[in-house]
């Protein structure tokens, strides 16, 4: 749905995308991160087709940017970091006159059906200025949806929000994930990718990796097992001295092992430990963040060559 | 067409509900269509020539300066507005073309200053006529029908790309107005130059400032439209 090839933005000397390789699925949530000032909004503003690329390609729901930055624009729903409201019209008229820009059939009837579905219909003729901060949000994404596009881009959507509107957007969002659209989800809420992202890209001004949340912390930190003992013996990590121990490290009451197949291998290496002679409170797999899998990556991208 | 209509009923629905607009498009024209009425009458009733001209074309220039001041009071609230709410990148995300949104933002400008002006005098015309008992002297004179229908849509023009130009470079609607109030300079000279030559409004000079005007708005609109891209207008506006 969103190809990318060397995509670069410069703005004088300053290199705010450099060469982005990038390959986004129909009908997935995209998390892009990165950490502020890393060029995530130059990043959507070339694909949504608002800024020219300084070199490279992309093509946006089937059309090539530079030669069809029209159609891409009606085909694709940008949500910026501020809802962007006009704050004397309602919330109606505000719609309504986003859906008339898109050439929307039924601009009325749209509007309609965006305020019932994100539950603003009673406050449709407020002014958008008068409404919450979360109804606000609210209303931008229904008014990214209007003209349903193919791809939704969505540029920190909850950043901002107390933590009931935000989880207000984040079920919006997930809602959306089953009417197969694309999203392009911009956010520093590393929490929220993980829960809301089939795949993520970590960026900084480049592309550092991409891939699914899981799948990256599994090969950046292995499957870690922590076998929490009863009384810990001084030394018992020397003695796990199984063939498919990889590594192990002794945390207060806790061994952190490190396996390769831990659904094959902590069986055995529970039996080990009985046969040791230490008695095993409980087992269970160390889940690093993605948070964490972020921080190491970043420092390593910031660290000198 | 659509999308400029669009854009234009959109304007005109904000202005409406702007009292700093409000003002401007409202109270401002019938302040000066009273102090026009006053000058002609009593320009009407002197015998002294000079003090004669100096009323009249005083009158005229009244509604040289509206078809700028109003633009301007509806252009700095539109652009300075759409910054202020940062609702620029939503609206550049839409399919219109960066001059249908130029051209929606100064037309819905220029409309309601022209219309105003026109009815403004209008007005002045039907005021005077019944308080002189028939048209006012040295009123209804093709000098004063070509500034009046000729040089307003120029005027209007140069005040809107004035505007559009400072906006754009401006985050504070304040001093965005304050810099732009220069735009009603050229209906301004026309008084001094017809005030230092002691005469009435006349062809010659009115066909003269028209000419004038006609090359500066021109340069300043395309000075406009090339500000209104928007590249410029996510990268570099203020």
């Amino acid at each position: 749905m969103i190809t990318a090839r060397g995509l670069t933005r410069r703005f004088g000397d300053l290199v705010a995308v450099d060469r982005l390789d990038l390959e986004v699925r129909k009908g997935e949530v995209f998390g892009f991160l990165g950490p502020n000032g890393a060029g995530k909004t130059t990043t959507v503003r070339m694909l949504a087709a608002l800024i020219a690329p300084t070199s490279g390609e992309a093509t946006v729901a089937g059309q090539r940017l530079g030669a069809a930055n029209r159609e891409i624009r009606r085909r694709v729903g940008v949500l910026t970091e501020t809802p962007g409201l006009y704050r004397r019209l309602s919330a109606r008229d505000n719609l309504i006159f986003f859906a008339k820009l898109h050439r929307v059939a039924d601009p009325a009837g749209q509007a309609e059906r965006y305020l019932r579905l994100f539950e603003l219909w009673d406050r449709r003729d407020a002014a958008a200025g008068s409404l919450s901060k979360g109804m606000r949000q609210k209303l931008a994404i229904a008014r990214a949806l209007l003209h349903e596009p193919e791809v939704l881009f969505l540029d920190e959507p909850t950043a901002s929000l107390d933590p009931e509107s935000a989880r207000t957007v984040r079920d919006l969002i997930e809602s959306l994930r089953s009417k197969e659209r694309t999203i392009f989800l911009c956010t520093h809420n590393l929490d929220e990718a993980d829960r809301l992202c089939d795949r993520v890209a970590l960026f900084n001004q480049r592309l550092i990796v991409v891939g699914e949340p899981s799948r990256l912390r599994e090969e950046m930190y292995g499957r870690r097992t922590v076998v929490h003992l009863v009384e810990p013996r001084p030394g018992i990590e020397d003695a796990l001295d199984l063939p498919f121990v990889k590594s192990v490290e002794r945390v207060d009451d806790a061994l952190v092992v490190s396996l390769t197949d831990p659904d094959r291998e902590n069986p055995l290496l529970v039996e080990r430990l009985v046969e040791l002679g230490v008695g095993v409170r409980y087992v269970n797999e160390l889940r690093m963040s993605l948070e964490d899998l972020y921080l190491d990556l970043m420092e390593d991208d910031d660290a000198p060559a | 067409m659509h999308r400029l209509s669009t854009i234009l009923r959109k304007e005109w629905r904000e202005s409406l509900r702007n009292k700093m607009v409000l003002f401007g498009v409202g109270f401002l024209p019938l302040l000066l269509v009273g102090v026009s009425v006053y000058m002609v009458v009593e320009g009407g009733g002197t015998d002294d020539p000079i003090a004669q001209v100096v009323l009249f074309n005083t009158s005229l220039m009244y509604f040289l300066l509206l078809p700028a001041i109003i633009p301007l009071a509806i252009a700095v609230y539109s652009i300075v507005g759409e910054k202020d709410q940062s609702t620029l990148e939503p609206l550049l995300a839409t399919p219109i073309t960066d001059l249908e949104l130029f051209l929606g933002k100064a037309l819905a400008s220029v409309i309601p200053a022209l219309l105003i002006n026109w009815a403004s005098f209008g007005a002045f015309l039907g005021i005077t006529s019944i308080l002189l008992g028939g048209l006012p002297p040295h009123v209804l004179t093709l000098p004063w029908l070509v500034s009046i229908f000729g040089l307003s849509p120029l005027l209007s023009l140069f005040a809107v790309s004035v505007t559009m130009l400072v906006s754009s470079r401006a985050s504070d609607a304040r001093a965005a107005y304050q810099v732009s109030s220069f735009a009603i300079l050229p209906g301004v000279i026309p008084l001094i130059i017809y005030s230092s030559q002691k005469t009435l409004v006349n062809l010659r000079l009115v066909g003269i400032e028209a000419v004038v005007l006609l090359v500066v708005s021109s340069v300043l609109l395309r000075f406009a439209i090339r500000v209104f891209r928007r590249e410029q207008i996510l990268t570099r506006w203020k």
